[in-house]
């Protein structure tokens, strides 16, 4: 699944003194299989963008394209669309109701009128995916941990089949280890169900880590994009935005300017350890 | 220096109800277990632990939302547990959340700053004086006459931080007021905290998840199962890299990249927490090699 996001703008309340222009000629291309960071500060228009990917919202001018078709073009076909396109939002499990985690995943498939076969093999593939072994299919989903409701969430909106999976900052209020768990998932995710991914977050060490391309968000319009090395490498400009560079670049730009010769592009732990190491062990030959 | 918080061997047990196929069966949660702290007047403390590890039942306890089961609890030498200390606990130990939209009622700022010591009963003019203050300490005053929900989450935050303010409390409790906010409001959030606590004395008790939030701190507490699992500054605990990581807690960049540094060979120190801290060690390093 690709889509094409083609000069969106969205006005609230448009023609009245509330007008707000929330997007601002927008034009984005996810690829089949990407995995896709996007990030800006609060109010950039992120979650107004993705809002539109599954037809929540419809554009004020211009197109969204799910492989290459206009998912406005026919209103019958919003379910299918919204099946097809997962969007998880922030505090997923505020909406898990359901007695045990099993019943809780199995709730979308059932609505679909799967044969139970069917439901049951969905049902232990996702929990699987996002790390929820079979103890836990009995459980109330309100025993669980903060991290495993998430992912319970999560595993939820899997079970639809879904091509596309949206997170609207699916860290917010988790621990470090939950933080890690859920990310995890969401690797493991798009490795093995080959899902389209994007990611919203407010973690620049997060996205530099895990997305193949990043889009970064500034009142309404899009400010950068491209890999993160690319996009991090405005780390100036990205300040100036109310964001910044991944946290272990700032070290490694303090340590040129005392004269070590490191590499620019580097935005990860692993990468600034390996390059530090390397040239400490240069400068001893 | 005298103490603001002081903990004795306090515990909160509770009993709750598991759901299950054949019924329902209770069980006994000690979500504080034997906890024996003290927080000077004046100090910055960080408290950290994972999801469900009795933090935020502690950050309850001090404003005496929940009274001890077992153990003593005093607030500014005031006992928790007694009813009639109730409200002057409260005033001396303010509290904010996590989320800034649950804690904002009015539909003016000023008007929901003053909230408070209207409620106290405080006179007009002070009111006045302690609105245009709190205002004033937060970076608010720009904002007095707007409608609380068109800001931003930090600046709400920093709202809710000002009607805590406007009752001039001894101590404030902070439980993960930046988990809802980009990096901008977190570090403005942050700052603002930074300055109540050396401008203006005010005891800060920091509940965070974001380790880069508390290598500030004058002391960090770590809680584990309902126990004080670590105690000391920031840099005793953070160096100590893998022991916070069992307790499903992380450590500051730059101490990160110091651990692995040292896994890779290099005599780095253990007790890297900044920025500046690391490649200050490492332009040392460099000049040793």
């Amino acid at each position: 699944m690709s889509i094409t996001i083609n000069h969106v703008t969205h006005i609230y309340n448009p023609g009245t003194a509330m007008a707000k222009t929330a997007l601002d000629d927008v034009s984005m291309e996810f690829h089949d299989g990407e995995f896709i960071g996007l990030i800006g500060h609060t109010g950039s228009g992120k979650s107004t963008l993705i809002q539109h990917l599954n037809a929540l919202l419809k554009p004020t001018s211009g197109e969204i394209l799910l492989n290459g078709e206009n998912i406005h073009q026919d209103k019958k076909r919003l379910k299918e669309i919204r099946q097809r396109v997962g969007l998880v939002f922030q505090y997923p499990e505020h909406q898990l109701f359901e007695m045990t985690v099993y019943q809780d995943v199995a709730y979308g498939p059932t609505n679909l009128g799967l044969s139970e076969e069917e439901i049951d093999r969905r049902v232990r593939e996702v929990l699987e995916v996002v790390g929820m072994g079979e103890e836990t299919y009995e459980k109330s989903p309100f025993e669980l941990s903060g991290g495993q409701k998430r992912r319970v969430a999560i595993a939820g909106i899997l079970a639809m089949q879904p091509e596309v999976l949206v997170l609207d900052e699916p860290t917010a209020g988790l621990d470090p280890k939950g933080r890690d768990e859920i990310l995890d998932a969401v690797q493991e995710m798009h490795r093995r169900l080959g899902l389209l991914v994007v990611l919203v977050s407010h973690s620049m060490e997060d996205v530099a880590r895990l997305a193949d391309r990043i889009f970064v968000m500034h009142q309404g319009k899009v400010a950068f994009s491209g890999t993160p090395k690319e996009v991090f490498s405005h780390a100036k400009e990205l300040e100036q935005i109310g964001l910044a560079a991944p946290q272990v670049s700032y070290i490694l730009e303090g340590l040129r300017q005392k004269g070590f010769s490191l590499p620019k592009d580097i935005y990860t732990i692993e990468e600034a350890a390996k390059a530090i190491s390397d040239c400490l062990q240069g400068t001893k030959k | 220096m005298s103490e603001m918080i002081r903990a004795e061997h306090l515990t909160y047990e509770y009993v709750r109800t598991v759901e299950e196929e054949k019924g329902s069966r209770s069980e006994t949660v000690l979500a504080l277990n034997d906890v024996t702290l003290t927080i000077p007047k004046g100090a910055f403390v960080a408290v950290l632990g994972h999801n469900g590890s009795g933090k935020s039942t502690f950050a309850k306890e001090i404003n005496a939302l929940l009274k001890p089961t077992k153990g003593v609890l005093w607030v500014d030498g005031m006992d928790t547990s007694d009813d009639e200390l109730l409200w002057e606990i409260r005033q001396s130990a303010g509290m904010v959340f996590q989320n800034p939209d649950n804690q904002i009622v009015a539909t003016v700022v000023e008007e929901d700053v003053a909230f408070g010591p209207e409620n106290l009963g405080v006179e007009p003019e002070e009111i006045r004086r302690r609105v245009d203050q709190a205002l004033e300490t937060v970076g608010m005053t720009a904002f007095r006459k707007d409608t609380p929900s068109k800001l931003s989450g930090g600046q709400k935050q920093r709202i809710a931080i000002a009607g805590v303010l406007a009752m001039e409390p001894e101590c404030i409790v902070l439980d993960e007021p930046t988990a809802m906010l980009d990096p901008m409001g977190r570090k403005d959030v942050i700052e603002t905290i930074h300055r109540l606590n050396k401008e203006k004395g005010i005891t800060i008790v920091l509940i965070t998840h974001y380790m880069e939030e508390t290598v500030d701190a004058d002391w960090m507490v770590i809680i584990d199962d309902g126990k004080v699992a670590m105690e000391g500054t920031p840099r005793e605990v953070f160096s100590q890299v893998e022991k916070v990581k069992g307790f499903g807690l992380d450590v500051p960049q730059a101490t990160e990249l110091a651990y692995r540094l040292r896994q890779m060979g290099l005599a780095v120190p253990k007790d890297i927490l900044t920025t500046e801290e690391m490649v200050g060690a490492l332009c040392q390093l460099q000049s040793t090699m």
